[in-house]
């Protein structure tokens, strides 16, 4: 029984960590992701849309399955989760051979191993110890710094460059699972949401992209907000200068500006619309008596101010509309567009104990212009602004980013740096006595330039084994092994 | 004596052939000698931009003559024309820069012009690197194409909207185009490999009739009016941009009879693929001369298509649907139909130098091993720009509209390429892929990359209005 289970488990694993799994769940992806940007989704597309575009059923249906909102269901989610298993399990089942090619490198060739290799070659040699000299000094021109192995019977050199590479794949799958990581998170702590602030206006509530919404522990306010144009007319910028409110006192002010938010405890605050408000900020009017004696003035209001034009009459802006029209004796807004606008004020007298609806511009159905004391002309209308403000809090966004920075550098090293070995062991034949000097290389990729470099590297050998001169060795044979036991690695 | 002969005719068309390109640069140079004595001013855009087409046509003629005849002579004196033309494209690129005051990434027509540069340049890394001669055969006549279609489109500096004046976006979009170029040229090299592994022509018959039929499908479903007519984007040429009826929702003319005309094209471009289904299904080959006659005839109806869609969407005035009165319409407005129609007549004049001239192909280009080699190392170049290019996106959409990533068409399909690319990666070096299916990979690669490029911004709606 035990040994089926462990047979069974052992079956499961090799299935998960296998590359056709990876392969099967990254073909899923591909193809949930291709169905989820050609069926409508949503929140982003609106409900009426959806209903033009499909039929009751259909609808009904895809809802059901999820397909109207494919990146944020169950199931994707499950399926992102099930590739980085698959990752994990693969790298698991992979790693323990790479690290051991990483912590451990082979440095000593053994006799099947150099029979096996390519590319090889052997280079007939006087002495163990004339070949040696030579290839190690071929290597330090090449820029490696060979290192000199003693086993029982023989010597070997061994050189590398670039072993990082052989873990580099795990550096990549390591940050890509960082980066799920990193939209998880988001996923289920961040949110995203809305803020309109008309001019001076502060708020601390949050329009969730769901219709909810979220109360900030701060509040922000806007100061002022403005567009900027273009000599065509086409926008350039947007800014609004924004402060955040926190026990009634400012802690933060910052001017912001499309691609560039403000950042307070974790919540971004971007520019993301500006337009009017269809509010009047100020309305300039000039009021003159009714009978024509007395002094005009030019009074400013903003809606409901009240403003005393003499010691019995005030004067109150009691309503806006930025685009009228007149049904019944009443006055109604048909949009936020400035296109028709009317101005409603009320003027009391106190002595006549009386309130008069002054209409501008006058309409006769509504308004009692003419009997008011006051006559009054607008000179100017500045109409108030909002900013669109997009809030987001991403907890999980610097795990994205730490896992982009970390696959860039993983990427680096898989395509650009190569894990390069040469070895070089000197061989007595046995039955002729005579040595000769093999010399071997290996490379994890890129191999038609390696067998370049390593045509290269033997011709440098050959090169040195002709300039090494005899009599060198002659005087100081000795030395130089001794020198070498120094090195010595156990291997 | 028969083998001398071949010799000495292809000698001769050779020679007519510099003859005609020497001829066609005299005009070219006359007209832009024109053109200078007319505006006064040498160093403009125009005058950079004509310079620069001039040398791309003299290169790509004498790329495609090479192709044609083998005469190795003609790859010095294109690659010194790809040279001219080069610097005279770096300079266009350079005045378009000092001029706009933001690098040329913005309009169609800027991103235009930096991808003509990359293709030079990468023609002529190909070509001196890894000695891959004849890619200037296909890279050059898209190059040409592209200076064309820049001469079409608006050429005046437009300001950017807000969101699109970050740092970002440049590398953002440097980075896609670098991509973009490094994933065609994997694309050239596995075709050229399939050339060069035996693939048989009526395989290449059926792959590049099914591409042309699908650009004729794709605008006659999407812009075929019922009456016959051809949708088309207004264009208000006073601000030189599109008309937009609301938010995202474009004003669209009909240009009557136009529609009926790529109906008629779209049958003729099918007929091919379905001569190819009889000849396989009957087993008669017979039918595959049928379907290469149909090829030739189907790019003189494409040529015809191309004249008539020029001619009357470059200007007039057409009614629309949507709104009463006449609405101008503009070349600028259909770019992505423009480069189908090209893209269409190229494709299918490409399969004709492979039924005509195989034999030469397969001599000129290099090995399979090789193609085969490079195709794989492209793909380790596009791989890590790919990467950096959806990461700088999405650090830009960060910091423009508060998300990393929204999963809007555009971005769902660059991350659906980078999938495919991972998968062609994986299958390589765990599993051992090499020649025919790695190539195929490569070339799927590169249809999706098409789609992201091409299909997402035409057929899907998103964020990413602004390419």
């Amino acid at each position: 029984m035990a040994v089926e289970f462990r047979s069974l488990a052992h079956k499961t694993w090799r299935t998960i960590a296998s590359i056709q799994t990876g392969v099967v769940l990254l073909i899923l992806v591909v193809i949930l992701s291709a169905v989820g940007t050609i069926v409508l989704q949503r929140p982003v597309t609106e409900p009426d849309e959806m209903q033009s575009a499909y039929s009751p059923q259909a609808l009904r249906i895809l809802d059901a399955v999820g397909l109207t909102d494919v990146f944020h269901s169950w199931w994707f989610l499950g399926l992102v989760l099930l590739v980085s298993v698959s990752i994990v399990a693969a790298s698991i089942d992979r790693f323990p051979n790479s690290w051991r090619y990483f912590s451990r490198p082979y440095k000593c060739p053994d006799e099947t191993f150099r029979r096996a290799l390519h590319p090889q070659k052997s280079l007939a040699i006087a002495d163990e110890e004339s070949g040696l000299v030579a290839a190690e000094r071929a290597l330090h021109s090449l820029g490696f710094k060979p290192e000199t192995v003693v086993r029982e019977d023989h010597f070997a050199i061994f050189a590398e460059r670039g072993r990082i590479s052989e873990l580099a794949v795990y550096i990549v799958h390591a940050s890509l699972l960082l980066i799920f990581f990193g939209t998880i998170v988001d996923g289920f702590w961040g949110w995203r949401g809305t803020l309109n602030l008309n001019e001076r206006q502060t708020s601390n509530i949050v329009e969730l992209r769901d219709g909810k919404t979220r109360t900030l522990p701060f509040a922000i306010r806007c100061d002022a907000t403005g567009q900027e144009n273009y000599q065509d007319g086409t926008p350039k910028k947007w800014w609004s200068r924004l402060a955040v409110v926190a026990d009634g006192r400012d802690v933060e002010k910052k001017e912001i500006v499309v691609n560039d938010p403000l950042l307070y405890s974790g919540v971004r605050f971007y520019q993301s619309s500006y337009g009017p408000n269809g509010k009047v900020d100020k309305l300039t009017l000039i009021a003159a008596p009714g009978n024509g004696s007395g002094q005009k003035q030019e009074i400013g209001l903003a809606v409901n101010d009240t403003v005393p034009l003499d010691a019995d009459t005030t004067v109150r802006f009691a309503q806006f509309i930025s685009d009228y029209f007149v049904r019944d004796g009443q006055v109604y807004g048909k949009s936020n567009e400035l296109e028709n606008p009317a101005a409603h004020l009320v003027v009391r007298s106190k002595s006549a104990g009386k309130d008069f609806d002054v209409w501008l511009p006058p309409m006769d159905e509504v308004a009692d212009n003419s009997k008011s004391p006051y006559r009054f002309q607008a000179t100017d209308l500045k109409m108030g602004h909002f900013t669109g403000l997009q809030v987001s809090h991403e907890p999980g966004q610097w795990g994205v980013w730490s896992g982009v920075v970390l696959m860039g550098i993983g990427l680096a090293f898989v395509f650009y740096v190569v894990h390069v070995r040469f070895w070089v062991v000197p061989v007595r034949d046995p039955k002729t006595g005579k040595y000769s000097l093999w010399i071997g290389g290996s490379a994890n990729r890129n191999r038609d330039a390696f067998e370049q470099r390593f045509k290269d590297l033997v011709a440098l050998v050959e090169e040195e084994l002709k300039a090494v001169p005899k009599s060198e060795l002659d005087i100081e044979p000795k030395n130089v092994p001794a020198q070498r036991v120094a090195t010595v690695v156990e291997n | 004596m028969a083998h001398a002969k071949a010799e000495q005719q292809q000698l001769a068309t050779g020679m007519t052939l510099i003859v005609m390109v020497g001829l066609a640069i005299a005009f070219l140079l006359f007209m832009a000698f024109l053109n200078v004595v007319k505006s006064g001013n040498l160093l403009s855009e125009t005058n950079l931009l004509f310079a620069t087409l001039i040398f791309y046509s003299g290169a790509g003629a004498l790329y495609l003559g090479f192709g044609v005849t083998g005469i190795e002579s003609y790859v010095k004196f294109a690659s010194l024309a790809t040279w001219m033309g080069l610097i005279a494209n770096t300079a266009a690129v350079a005045h378009r820069w000092y001029d706009a005051g933001h690098p040329p990434f913005a309009s169609v027509y800027e991103m235009l012009l930096s991808f003509v540069w990359t293709l030079a340049v990468l023609t002529l890394v190909a070509e001196k690197k890894y000695g891959v001669k004849v890619i200037g055969t296909v890279t050059m006549p898209v190059a040409i194409v592209g200076v064309v279609l820049m001469q079409l489109l608006r050429t005046e500096v437009h300001p950017l909207v807000p969101a699109l004046q970050s740092t970002w976006l440049h590398v953002h979009v440097t980075l896609a185009m670098l991509a973009y170029a490094a994933c065609a040229l994997s694309f050239a090299l596995a075709a050229m490999f399939l050339i060069q592994d035996d693939v048989k022509t009526q395989t290449f018959l059926a792959v590049t009739s099914a591409s042309t039929l699908a650009i004729y499908a794709s605008i006659v479903l999407t812009r075929l009016d019922k009456w016959g007519g051809l949708n088309l984007v207004a264009w208000n040429p006073d601000v030189k941009a599109e008309v937009f009826l609301s938010r995202g929702v474009r004003l669209f003319v009909t240009i009557p009879d136009l529609g009926w005309l790529m109906t008629l094209t779209l049958l003729v471009v099918a007929s091919p693929l379905v001569f190819y289904a009889l000849a396989r299904w009957k087993k008669n080959d017979s039918f595959l001369t049928l379907a290469n006659r149909a090829v030739f005839l189907s790019i003189l109806l494409q040529v015809m298509t191309l004249v008539m869609f020029l001619v009357r969407a470059h200007d007039g005035r057409y009614p629309s649907l949507d709104a009463d009165g006449l609405f101008p319409t503009s070349l600028a407005a259909s770019p992505f139909i423009l480069s189908g129609l090209v893209g269409g007549a190229f494709i299918s004049l490409l399969y004709l130098l492979l039924l005509w001239r195989r034999p030469d192909l397969e001599r000129l280009l290099p090995s399979t091993g090789n193609l085969d080699r490079i195709t794989y190392k492209t793909i380790c170049i596009a791989f890590p720009l790919l990467t950096l290019m959806i990461a700088s996106g999405a650090y830009w959409a960060n910091q423009t509209w508060g998300s990393y990533w929204s999963w809007d068409p555009k971005e769902t399909w660059a991350a659906i390429t980078w999938l495919v690319y991972a998968l062609y990666l994986h299958m390589r070096i765990t599993r051992g892929w090499r020649g025919r299916r790695a190539a195929y990979f490569a070339i799927a690669g590169f249809a999706v990359v098409m789609f992201t490029f091409f299909g997402v911004t035409y057929l899907l709606p998103g964020l990413h209005a602004y390419a």
